[in-house]
């Protein structure tokens, strides 16, 4: 149930050694500290943590987006120094160019890379299917809902085949049963691909629903509490949230996290009341 | 004859009071300018009767003159909205994109783009001669700052998430140009090429008023010195009619994309 | 460029790029001092910056540069009055009378997008070549942008200021000066300040075009007796005289509104 060491070789993804520190008006603060865990293909890893945790950061590292920090990120025995073609981002925000139908967002990765037009919209339209979203392909963004226009950010970055899938909180914003589907989306989407899933998150349900494994994380600064193997069966869908076993899981992750997310409450109250307002 | 169960709309008047407000006040004007014209008040033609402007107008519209000078100072705006529009646009991105030569350089744009730039005519006559060339060169100049500004202030505006789907996606600074940033900032760029318009359509007219044998501007100061008032009201009422057209087709182009209203 | 971490701010580090900026500049005019000097650009088309430089002195001796500057700054104030007032009002009256708004405020926007300035000749006419004609165009010019921003900044007050002040029973003159104006206040200025830099730009211009009045007079004439250098000298005090016109408003603008 629980391992203090990632199971090791074979892995498609190294996360070795993260450090990322940087410079505030208030002094140095390191959001990310020695962070270290492998990744499985066709696994399904989840990073959670209370905020304030780094998990942002490490998102950040990890898609190559941030080059200021210690230690190495290895993608398939190459180590990353920017954006690795093998990782594919989905990021917390409304990401979908709002001025492109949903089928031109889809396309965008294949459009970069030189592919032709009639290549492009067919695999575009294959990538719309496996999210749902069929008949939806000649509306704009600003057309659909939050959760369609996730669907839209997920169908571009799946459409570009990434070997490792890194995802920040995509289903941030959304209501909790929105939330629950497309969770279930993604975890069939996932087994469907084989996909290796990193997912950055602060929900334990949607972590414990979806992951093999979950990486625990502290409160800043951020370093690796606990792994813990999910050993729940394949494949799953959103009913799993009524099992015992899944409440057992569920429990012991919050336990974890109590501690971190109320040092952090007590950290944000500290910093309001020294300083003029909230930290971030 | 009611419908059940639906509610009677009364009937909407067939001209609306603001239509009809309008039409008062510019049934007004021109009434009171009829009698400003014969009353004799003021020196003969320096308000002509309305009689007098419209066979000017005529005049203007059947000739050919009027349509060459209009000619060429439509062409002399064309190009300099195009030079100064495109190194508006090239450094506005410039600027928007780097932190460092915005805060070096950004500043000059900022304080001397609200400043008189006919002051400058002198200086490009000397430069490119009395032909049309200066009179672009002027648009050029007064176009060139309302276009970079905007631009620069569109780049920062640009939702930041959108700047990072490009980069994970590894796209080229080219391709982050063509496809996101352009895309992304297009109502700054309507917005600042329509000022932009506004700026280079005076400064080419102004040019053409002081030093020119062409143009429409040429025109309205020879009519002024003919003393031809009549002539000088039409070609203004044609200009203004065109500037505000013009005007309200580049707005039009920004509104045109009303579906994304993310 | 797309680096998340936290730059580094050290209050020496703050005025690099600035510096490099002006350094640039005034490098361009070095370059261009000794480009002029070993004639790859012809010097009697650009002058060498240095002579400009000594012409200042000469020209603020010799052609009363300050009476020019109070001449073309009187006009400025009166128009500037007269916009201001003529244009707050005018913005008040639309508000008060939606009709009124509804009919000609797209009009009022259209004549700010239209080249007024243009309409030199026949002021002109009207005035004669007088400080009369300056300030007719300045405050035809500036007029637009008071009046819209007046419309504005009074329809946007905040709702719940309205409902405070309905909430204390207060009658339609006394909601209008004790909320609505002072609330408007910020945004009225805004336009202002607009109408203000219009008018300068306009005031100047036209004195250059007509051949009379005071700085933009002085451009004109500097350069139908070939000064070459003068001209340029006249030229940039203009310049300098505009930024600081707009800077001076500026600081007015943030002194009027400091939370914000």
């Amino acid at each position: 149930m629980m391992s203090a060491q990632p199971k090791a070789d074979g892995a498609i993804l190294t996360v070795d050694d993260i450090v990322v520190r940087y410079d505030t008006p208030e002094g140095p603060i390191t959001a990310v500290d020695n962070v270290s865990f492998k990744v499985r293909p066709g696994e399904f890893l989840s990073v959670i943590g209370p905020s304030g945790c780094g998990k942002s950061t490490l998102f950040n590292v990890i898609g190559g987006l941030l080059s200021h920090h210690a230690g190495i990120v290895n993608v398939a025995g190459e180590t990353i120094s920017g954006p690795h073609q093998s990782i594919g981002m989905v990021f917390q925000e409304e990401s979908t160019f709002p001025w492109r139908t949903v089928i031109d967002n889809v396309a965008f990765p294949l459009e970069l890379i030189g592919m032709g037009r009639a290549q492009r919209a067919e695999r575009a339209r294959h990538f719309i299917n496996l999210v749902g979203l069929e008949g939806f392909e000649n509306r704009y963004p600003g057309e659909l809902s939050g959760g369609m226009r996730q669907r839209v950010s997920l169908a571009r970055t799946l459409a570009s085949e990434p070997k490792i899938l890194l995802m920040d909180e995509p289903f941030a914003a959304l209501d909790e049963q929105t939330r629950l589907l497309l969770g279930d989306k993604v975890l069939q989407i996932q087994q469907q691909l084989k996909q290796t899933t990193l997912l950055i998150t602060h929900n334990i349900t949607e972590a414990v629903q979806m992951s093999d494994r979950i990486l625990v994380m502290t409160y800043r600064p951020g370093k690796t509490k606990r792994i813990v193997d999910i050993d729940l069966p394949r494949p799953r869908t959103s009913e799993i949230v009524t099992s015992d076993a899944f409440g057992h899981y569920v429990a012991q992750i919050w336990n974890d996290l109590r501690e971190e997310a109320s040092r952090g409450m007590k950290d944000e109250e500290a910093h309001v009341l020294h300083h003029e307002g909230p930290s971030s | 004859m009611a419908e059940t169960g639906r509610l009677r709309q009364t009937a909407a008047p067939l001209i609306s009071p603001v239509t009809l407000l309008r039409l008062a006040i510019v049934l007004g004007v021109l009434a009171a300018w009829e009698f400003l014209a014969h009353s004799g008040w003021l020196y003969r033609d320096v308000v002509p009767s309305l009689l007098s402007i419209g066979r000017a107008l005529a005049g203007l519209l059947g000739s050919f003159e009027f349509y060459f000078n209009l000619g060429v100072t439509a062409a002399e705006i064309a190009a300099a909205l195009a030079i100064g529009g495109l190194s508006g646009l090239v450094v506005g991105i410039l600027l928007g994109a780097n932190r460092f030569l915005s805060r070096a350089f950004e500043i000059y744009l900022y304080y001397l783009g609200p400043t008189p730039k006919i002051i400058f005519f002198p200086v490009l006559i000397m430069w490119f001669g009395v032909g049309p060339e200066s009179k672009v060169a002027l648009g050029t100049l007064s176009c060139f700052f309302p276009v970079a500004l905007s631009v620069a202030a569109g780049m920062r505006q640009i939702d930041k998430v959108l700047i990072r789907v490009g980069a994970s996606f590894r796209a080229s600074a080219l391709q982050m140009v063509l496809k996101i940033y352009l895309p992304a900032m297009r109502h700054p760029i309507i917005n600042g090429f329509r000022l932009g318009f506004g700026f280079a359509l005076i400064g080419a007219l102004l040019a053409e008023t002081k030093l020119s044998n062409k143009g429409v501007g040429f025109l309205i100061i020879n009519a002024y010195s003919t003393f031809d008032m009549p002539r000088m009201y039409a070609m203004l009422i044609v200009l203004f009619v065109l500037a505000i057209g013009a005007n309200a087709l580049i707005g039009r182009l920004g509104a045109l994309d009303r579906i994304e209203r993310l | 460029m797309t680096d998340a971490a936290a730059p580094r701010r050290s209050p020496p580090g703050r005025f690099i790029a600035p510096a490099v900026g002006f350094a640039a500049i005034v490098g361009t005019f070095a370059l261009g001092e000794v480009l002029v000097r070993i004639g790859a650009i012809d010097r009697y088309i650009v002058p060498p910056p240095s002579e400009v430089l000594g012409s200042f002195y000469r020209i603020v001796a010799e052609e009363r540069v300050f009476s020019r500057f109070l001449y073309t700054g009187s006009e400025c104030l009166i128009a500037g009055v007269l916009l201001t007032l003529f244009g707050i009002a005018g913005g008040m009256l639309m508000h008060r009378f939606k009709l009124l708004q509804q009919a000609i405020e797209t009009w009022v926007a259209a004549l700010a997008a239209a080249p007024l300035v243009l309409m030199y000749p026949l002021f002109l006419v009207i005035f004669g070549r007088s400080m009369w004609t300056m300030v007719i165009m300045g405050f035809v010019s500036g007029l637009p942008p008071v009046i819209l921003k007046t419309i504005e900044g009074i329809a946007a007050t905040r709702k719940v200021l309205i409902n405070v002040g309905r909430s204390f029973k207060l009658s339609a003159g006394q909601q209008f000066w004790k909320i609505l104006f002072p609330a408007a206040l910020p945004t009225i200025f805004v336009g202002v300040r607009l109408g203000l830099i219009f008018a300068l730009i306009n005031i100047v211009g036209t004195e250059f075009l007509i051949n009379f009045g005071g700085l933009g007079h002085l451009i004109a004439d500097l350069a139908e007796r070939y000064d070459l250098a003068g001209t340029y000298a006249a030229i940039c005090f203009v310049i300098l005289v505009s930024v600081l016109f707009f800077i001076a408003l500026e600081k007015a603008e943030r002194w009027l509104r400091p939370v914000d």
